[in-house]
C-alpha cells in the first residue's frame, strides 16, 4: 500500500487518534448553527427556500474558513507533538519494512526494430527549432508565475 | 540475439560516429567515439528512463519510438528494444545552428 493510493475508507486497525486533525473543524456540516438545521414543514415555501439558501451559504463559508482562534484553544503540548512525531515515525518504519524492495522500473519496449529506428532520418531542423521555441516560451511563462497577495490571510469576523 | 547480431545493424547506420548497447547490468557493446564510454551510457540510460515515464492520456504506450538529443555537431539517438538500450551518435549534418 503506497501512501498516494491510501484512501480514507481504509480504516482497518487504525488508531482513532491517528487521524484526528490537528485543527478541529470549527463548524462540522452535521451540526449547523442554531435555527437553521430544522425547518418546520408548515412554513411557506418561499421561507423554506430562503432558509435553505442561508444554510447553504453558512455551510459553504464554514467549509472555506479555518478558525485560527479556535486552533489556539486546542494547542497541543510540546510533548504531545513529540509523541505524535514518534508515533508516525514508528508507523512509517514498520510500513517501509513491509514494502517490497522497489525495483527500478523495467525498461519499456519502444520498438522491435531498433536498428531501423536509429538509422532513420534525424528530426528535421525546423521541428527542433519549433520545440526549442515552445520550450523557451513555456520556461518564460513558468518563471513569471507568482503569488499576488490581494487580501489578508487571517481576517476578523465583525460580530456585533 | 548475439552481441554481433546486436551491433551489425548499428555499424551500417549512416553518419554514425559510435554506438552503445546497454542493459540493466551495464554496457554490452560499444564502438567508435562511444567506446567504453560508461559516463554517456549512464546519462543516456537515465534520460530514456525519465522520458519513458511521461504518459500522454489516450495515446498508445509507450508514446515514442526514439529519443534524440540534438547538439550542434552531432545527435545522440536512443531507443529501447528487448530490455536493451541502443544509443547511436550520429553527425548532425543540418546546416543551421540551433539557438536554444
Amino acid at each position: 500500500m503506497g501512501c498516494c493510493y491510501s484512501s480514507e475508507n481504509e480504516t482497518t486497525e487504525q488508531d482513532p487518534d491517528e487521524r484526528k486533525p490537528l485543527i478541529p473543524h470549527p463548524n462540522p456540516v452535521s451540526k449547523p448553527p442554531n435555527g437553521t438545521d430544522w425547518i418546520p414543514t408548515s412554513v411557506p415555501s418561499a421561507r423554506t427556500d430562503e432558509q435553505a439558501l442561508l444554510t447553504s451559504i453558512l455551510t459553504k463559508t464554514a467549509q472555506n474558513i479555518i478558525d485560527v482562534s479556535a486552533a489556539d484553544s486546542v494547542m497541543m503540548e510540546q510533548h504531545e507533538y513529540m509523541d505524535k512525531a514518534r508515533q508516525y515515525s514508528t508507523k512509517l518504519a514498520v510500513l517501509s519494512n513491509t514494502l517490497p524492495q522497489k525495483k527500478s522500473l523495467a525498461l519499456p519496449s519502444l520498438t522491435s526494430q531498433p536498428h531501423q529506428v536509429l538509422a532513420s532520418d534525424p528530426v528535421p531542423y525546423s521541428d527542433v527549432q519549433q520545440v526549442s521555441k515552445i520550450a523557451a516560451y513555456a520556461y518564460s511563462a513558468i518563471s513569471q508565475i507568482k503569488v499576488d497577495a490581494k487580501e489578508e490571510l487571517v481576517v476578523q469576523f465583525a460580530i456585533p | 540475439m548475439t552481441t554481433a547480431g546486436l551491433t551489425a545493424g548499428l555499424e551500417r547506420i549512416p553518419d554514425q560516429l559510435g554506438y552503445l548497447v546497454i542493459s540493466e547490468d551495464g554496457v554490452l557493446a560499444s564502438a567508435g567515439e562511444l567506446e567504453n564510454d560508461e559516463h554517456t551510457a549512464a546519462v543516456m540510460m537515465q534520460m530514456v528512463r525519465t522520458a519513458s515515464r511521461f504518459k500522454l492520456p489516450g495515446s498508445p504506450e509507450p508514446p515514442f519510438k526514439r529519443m534524440s538529443v540534438t547538439l550542434e555537431d552531432f545527435v545522440y539517438m536512443v531507443t529501447v528494444s528487448g530490455q536493451k538500450v541502443f544509443v547511436v551518435k550520429r553527425q548532425n549534418n543540418q546546416q543551421e545552428p540551433i539557438n536554444a
